[in-house]
């Protein structure tokens, strides 16, 4: 498989070439990245195959091939991939998604002046995914996590004549930055404890015994930290919802299926990492769990669609965090994959609602679309089902093996919040899908709804299909082929199931929806008079629990004030004292010593005179 | 036989002369007598010269030999010096050196 370094750069010769010439080129110049990911797609399939056929004992570990990269003294830098099962599901899931998304846009963008630069830096996008999770050392993984948020700046930013596009990509981009810097600093603590920065190496010498606990925590810690801005996990989560200003497609591409993934995916890559140090582990199963009830929190008073779903993301992505932190790589990267189709699904429904209802997506202006839009409605629901975790769709299966891993390992609490969450995703989810698509139309807009063109169903039926199978291939019940392709030599695995478990968060789902039905399809007047009733916390969540707010004074009062100390340190002591300053005693000086040179010759024979009494003095004295 | 002239002494009538004709050219107001003084400070060097050649050297012709330089030079200079002052003087009338100071800043 050395052919795998082909599958991100196809993605970046397209996003050259659209870069410079895609203005030119018919439709946007599409097909450019469309090829390039479908060859990707192509050759990951192949590579998926070889990787079975050579029955490797796979599992997270390292990847055979190295070329000479870097030679800076005694560092010496390998470039090199990792082929194993994880990277390989990974690469399955982003090339199958930005390929389908992609085809999407082609509908969904259609007559955008700019939409060249949207497929170059979707190419962009899906080639720096790809070399992240192909990346077998921390320098090209971090190169990748870079670029993969700059891209994600550039397209959130992509209508940039909309102020509010502009913020929310700065947000964005800053807020993972501060991820970021704890991602490079546990590198750098790595490479200090082991002088490397490849992934293998650094496990064998973990696995040796030779990094010394404390060392591993902090890595481990301060990794988390990147992967809390790109995944969104509490507190490092407020960009997400702003960053639904971006097109639709990138909400699906990128803030539901992959960028918000390489999170999860580096805490999965670095498994031996966080195993080895308890602290971490707890670290992760907390702030997991902490957001996955927050963020579900939050989407209960959301009323614009694509802020739900974003919540639900973050939400997700907690469910996926809290699962590492459990132990099960298996479970949190079956979640990983289902969530991505169901997720993208869901947001490329939104968008075709958007597109029906020219940009509406406020749930209280719309409603009864389902009879306008038969097949968008009914994946969404799909969709939806799956993502509550409805018995035997995909969620269900990949939502049990979490909250079975919480369980069995003793978290109660964190079992307990899993399944309260589960209902209150149910919950929120179909509140929107009442709103949205049963009922009747609350707006001209709605009305006139007209059905979605094929180029935006077509890929809303193959997700759907997915949504419903994939999580299957992590059931019990076909011999769980997933777990036994995907796993970590150290993962704990989740002994003493109990039938208590699917029944639960089955219950759970089924009463959200349930209580979403006779709340907000039936009883109309329910949904107000209990928003009434639940005066302050509506408030304390529609304000999105103050965390925007606490924000804002944070930059107000800490970082602006430093910022004009600073400001005013720069001007008056580095400008006005030591430039100027150093001109100024200059200028002067000169103008004091000016007045010694009268032109009066008794003036200067004085002047000679003492200067002659000093040297002479001072060779006498000087012996 | 005359006692020779103690050393000390000849230095110390040099040095008296060395400063009157400091004093001289510190403090007077016409050129010519400045450069009077200043002959008056080469005379001295002179004196001190031969002194020190009639004491300390091996052969006292050798401080008389380098005062015949000095006058030699002096008396260069002062020609030169006085051909100065008398061009000041067909300029301005007078020569007093409080009033040259066009070399100021």
């Amino acid at each position: 498989m050395s052919l795998a370094w082909l599958i991100p750069a196809l993605s970046v010769a397209a996003f050259v070439l659209l870069t410079f010439a895609g203005r030119r080129m018919p439709g946007g110049g599409a097909i450019v990245s469309l090829a390039a990911v479908a060859a990707g797609f192509g050759l990951a399939v192949y590579g998926f195959l070889d990787l079975r056929a050579a029955d490797v004992e796979v599992n997270v570990g390292p990847g055979p091939f190295a070329a000479d990269f870097l030679n800076a003294g005694d560092l010496s830098l390998k470039l090199g991939m990792v082929i194993d099962s994880l990277s390989i599901t990974m690469l399955l899931i982003v090339t199958f998604l930005s390929f389908v998304i992609q085809l999407y846009s082609v509908g969904y963008m259609r007559g955008d002046p700019r939409i060249h630069w949207f497929f170059a830096a979707v190419a962009l996008f899906t080639a720096a995914m790809l070399g992240l999770v192909l990346a077998n050392n921390l320098i090209i993984l971090y190169v990748s996590w870079e670029l993969v948020g700059l891209c994600s700046y550039l397209l959130i930013g992509y209508w940039w004549e909309k102020p509010s596009a502009r913020e929310a990509a700065k947000k964005a981009f800053v807020m993972t930055r501060i991820g970021d810097v704890g991602l490079l600093i546990g590198i750098l603590v790595l490479f200090k404890a082991t002088g490397s920065f490849e992934i293998d190496e650094i496990f064998t010498q973990l696995r040796a015994g030779a990094i010394p606990g404390e060392t591993v925590t902090l890595a481990a810690i301060l990794m988390f930290l990147g992967a809390m801005g790109k995944s969104g996990q509490f507190p490092l989560h407020v960009w997400l919802p702003d960053a639904m200003e971006g097109p639709t497609p990138v909400s699906a591409l990128i803030h539901a299926a992959t960028m918000v993934t390489a999170g999860v995916y580096l805490v999965a890559r670095m498994f031996p990492l966080f195993v080895a140090s308890d602290a971490a582990m707890l670290v992760v199963l907390t702030i997991g769990t902490i957001t996955a009830i927050l963020a579900a929190l939050l989407a209960l008073v959301e009323t614009d669609m694509k802020r739900v779903l974003a919540y639900s993301t973050i939400s997700q992505l907690g469910y996926m965090m809290f699962a590492l932190g459990t132990g099960s790589v298996t479970a949190a990267m079956l979640h990983l994959g289902g969530h991505a189709f169901f997720k993208a699904l869901l947001f490329l429904g939104a968008g075709a609602v958007m597109h029906s209802t020219t940009g509406i997506v406020d749930i209280d202006r719309l409603g009864g679309l389902r009879r306008k839009m038969p097949v968008t409605t009914w994946t969404f629901v799909i969709g939806a089902l799956s993502l509550a975790g409805f018995p035997l769709l995909s969620g269900f299966w990949s939502k049990d093996l979490i909250l079975n891993s919480a369980f069995a390992g003793g978290h109660w609490v964190t079992f307990v919040v899993g399944v309260v969450t589960a209902g209150l995703t149910a919950f929120y989810m179909f509140r929107v899908i009442f709103r949205v698509f049963f009922g009747e139309a609350r707006s001209d807009e709605a009305r006139n709804a007209h059905p979605a063109e094929r180029l935006l169903t077509l890929p809303l039926v193959v997700l759907a299909f997915f949504a419903v199978v994939f999580g299957w291939l992590g059931s019990k019940l076909v011999g769980d082929p997933f777990g036994r392709f995907v796993f970590a030599i150290e993962q704990i695995e989740a002994h003493g199931e109990s039938i208590w478990v699917v029944v639960l968060s089955s219950a759970a789902a089924i009463m959200g929806i349930l209580a979403a039905y006779s709340v907000y399809q039936r009883n109309r007047p329910r949904a107000a008079s209990i928003r009434a009733a639940a005066g302050g916390v509506h408030t304390f969540l529609a304000k999105r629990a103050y965390m925007d707010a606490m924000y804002q004074w944070l930059i107000d009062n800490v970082s602006l004030t430093l910022a004009a100390f600073l400001a005013m340190f720069d001007r008056r002591v580095v400008n006005d004292a030591a430039v100027d300053g150093v001109g100024a005693s200059v200028r002067l000086s000169g103008r004091a010593l000016r007045r010694s040179v009268t032109g009066l010759l008794y003036n200067y024979a004085a002047l000679m005179v003492v200067g002659i009494l000093v040297l002479a003095i001072g060779l006498v004295l000087a012996g | 036989m005359i006692e020779a002239v103690p050393l000390e002494h000849v230095v110390l009538l040099a040095t008296i002369l060395f400063g009157i004709g400091l004093y001289g050219v510190l403090s007077r107001r016409n050129a010519v007598a400045i450069l009077m003084a200043v002959e008056l400070m080469l005379n001295a060097v002179n004196i001190n010269f031969i002194g020190f050649g009639m004491y300390l050297a091996p052969d006292p012709t050798v401080g008389q030999i380098i005062a015949i330089f000095v006058i030699t030079v002096a008396a260069a200079e002062v020609a030169l010096g006085l051909a100065i002052v008398l061009q000041i003087f067909r300029r301005k009338s007078n020569i007093n050196v409080d009033e040259l100071d066009l070399l100021r800043w």
